[in-house]
C-alpha cells in the first residue's frame, strides 16, 4: 500500500470512460424515457382537464336546453288553456245565437202561415158569398123556383 | 498484512489489484446500468428499469438539495455515475479476497526473495476505493470539474470568493479550496480501507470471527452506501458553491 500515481491516472481515465459510456448508452436513453413519460402524463392530465371542461360545458348546455324545453312546454299548455276556453266561449256564443235565430225564424213562419191561412180563408169566404149571391140572384124572379132553389141548397148543405 | 503486487512496466508502477478492481468496478457499473435500460419502456418499465429510475430520482433529489432545481439536469449524469461507481467499488472488496503465497521471486511484480522466505501473502483483490491513489483520482476529477465550472459559469463571483470577506483571507480561502478535495479523497479512502482492514483482522480469528464478520460486512455495506452518498452530495455542494451564484438561490 502506498501512493501510485499510475492508479490515480487509471482511475481518472476509467471514470471518464465510464461516465461517457453511461451517459451515452444508459442514462441518456433512460432520461429520455423518463422525460417522455413525464410529457405523457402531462398530456393525459391536460386531456382529462379539457374533457372535464367539455363535459361541464355540455352539462350546462343540456341544463339550459332542459330549462328551455320546460318553458316551452309551459307556454304551450298555457296557450292551449286560453285557446280552449276561448273556443268554448265561442261555441256557447254561436250556439246561443243559432238558437235565437231558429226561434225567430219559427215565429216568423208561424206568423206568415197564419196570415196566409187568414187570406186564403177570406178569399174562400168571399167566393162562396159571391156564388151564393149570384145563385140567389138567378133564382129571384120566380118565387117558386127560388124556394125550390133554397130548399135544394139547404138540402145540399144539409147532405154535406 | 497483505502485500499488493506491483507490476514494473517500464517507468510505470502498476498496482495490479487496483487496476483489476477499477476495471471490474467500471464494468459492473456499466453492466448494471446497461441491463437496467435493456428494455426501456414508457408505460411498462421492468423491475431493473424501475430500480434505476428510483436511483435517478434519488440522485435528482440529492442534487436539487444542493442547488436550484432548474440547474440540476446537467449534473444528473455525473451524480449517477459517481454514486453508482463508488457504491459498487465500496462493495467490491467485501465479499471475498484473492490471496496467494508466492513460492519463488517475481521481481517484475515486486516480489523479492525475502518476501518469499517470509511467506508474505499477496492480495490480488480489494475495493478500488480502499486505495488512496484511486480516491485521489476521483477527488481530482471533482476538483477539476468544480473549478472549471466555477471559472466558466460564474467567473466574477468565483474569483471574488477567494478574497472574501477581505483580501487578507486569501490564504485561508486557498487552504479551504485545497482541503475540500483532500478531505473528499481521504474520507472515502479511510472509511473503506478501515472496513477492509477490519475484515482482514476478523479473518485472523478463523471460525470464531464468523458472527463478527457477518455483522461487520453488513455494516460495511451501510458504510459503503453512506460514503457513496456523501461523496456525491459533497461534489454537488462544491459545484453549487463554485458555479452557481447565490442570487440564483433566491428563485
Amino acid at each position: 500500500m502506498g501512493w501510485h500515481w499510475e492508479s490515480t491516472v487509471y482511475a481518472i481515465i476509467a471514470f471518464g470512460i465510464l461516465y461517457w459510456l453511461l451517459s451515452k448508452y444508459a442514462f441518456g436513453p433512460l432520461f429520455a424515457i423518463m422525460e417522455k413519460r413525464r410529457e405523457l402524463i402531462l398530456e393525459q392530465m391536460n386531456t382529462a382537464e379539457s374533457s372535464r371542461k367539455a363535459a361541464e360545458q355540455q352539462m350546462e348546455e343540456q341544463k339550459a336546453a332542459l330549462q328551455q324545453a320546460r318553458k316551452e312546454a309551459y307556454d304551450i299548455i298555457e296557450q292551449a288553456r286560453t285557446t280552449s276556453s276561448k273556443q268554448a266561449d265561442e261555441i256557447v256564443q254561436s250556439a246561443k245565437s243559432e238558437a235565437t235565430r231558429l226561434k225567430d225564424d219559427a215565429l216568423k213562419d208561424i206568423e206568415s202561415e197564419k196570415n196566409k191561412a187568414i187570406a186564403a180563408l177570406r178569399t174562400e169566404v168571399g167566393g162562396i158569398s159571391v156564388k151564393i149571391a149570384s145563385k140567389i140572384m138567378e133564382k129571384q124572379v120566380d118565387e117558386k123556383s127560388q124556394e125550390q132553389l133554397v130548399d135544394q141548397y139547404l138540402k145540399e148543405v144539409g147532405s154535406k | 498484512m497483505h502485500e499488493f503486487p506491483i507490476w514494473q512496466l517500464g517507468p510505470l508502477d502498476i498496482e495490479i489489484a487496483s487496476f483489476i478492481a477499477i476495471t471490474i468496478s467500471a464494468l459492473v457499473t456499466f453492466l448494471v446500468a446497461r441491463l437496467a435500460v435493456a428494455n426501456l419502456s414508457v408505460d411498462n418499465p421492468s423491475k431493473m428499469q424501475n430500480f434505476l429510475e428510483w436511483v435517478v430520482d434519488f440522485v435528482h433529489n440529492l442534487i436539487s438539495s444542493a442547488m436550484p432545481l432548474k440547474r440540476v439536469k446537467p449534473f444528473l449524469s455525473l451524480g449517477m455515475t459517481l454514486i453508482m461507481f463508488i457504491f459498487i467499488s465500496n462493495l467490491l472488496g467485501l465479499p471475498f479476497g484473492i490471496v496467494t503465497v508466492p513460492h519463488h521471486e517475481m521481481l517484475w511484480l515486486g516480489i523479492t526473495e525475502e518476501m518469499v522466505k517470509e511467506h508474505v501473502e499477496i492480495a490480488w483483490w480489494k475495493s478500488p476505493t480502499a486505495d488512496i491513489s484511486v480516491t485521489a483520482g476521483l477527488a481530482l476529477i471533482v476538483f477539476v470539474i468544480v473549478h472549471y465550472l466555477g471559472l466558466k459559469l460564474n467567473n466574477k463571483h468565483y474569483l471574488k470568493h477567494y478574497f472574501h470577506p477581505y483580501p487578507i483571507f486569501f490564504p485561508v480561502n486557498i487552504i479551504e479550496t485545497i482541503s475540500k478535495p483532500v478531505t473528499l479523497a481521504l474520507r472515502l479512502f479511510a472509511n473503506i480501507y478501515a472496513g477492509e482492514v477490519l475484515i482482514a483482522t476478523i479473518l485472523m480469528l478463523k471460525w470464531v470471527g464468523i458472527p463478527f464478520l457477518i455483522a461487520w460486512q453488513g455494516f460495511s455495506i451501510f458504510v459503503g452506501g453512506i460514503q457513496a452518498f456523501l461523496f456525491t452530495m459533497l461534489t454537488m455542494v462544491y459545484i453549487s458553491q463554485a458555479a452557481i451564484h447565490d442570487e440564483d438561490d433566491h428563485h
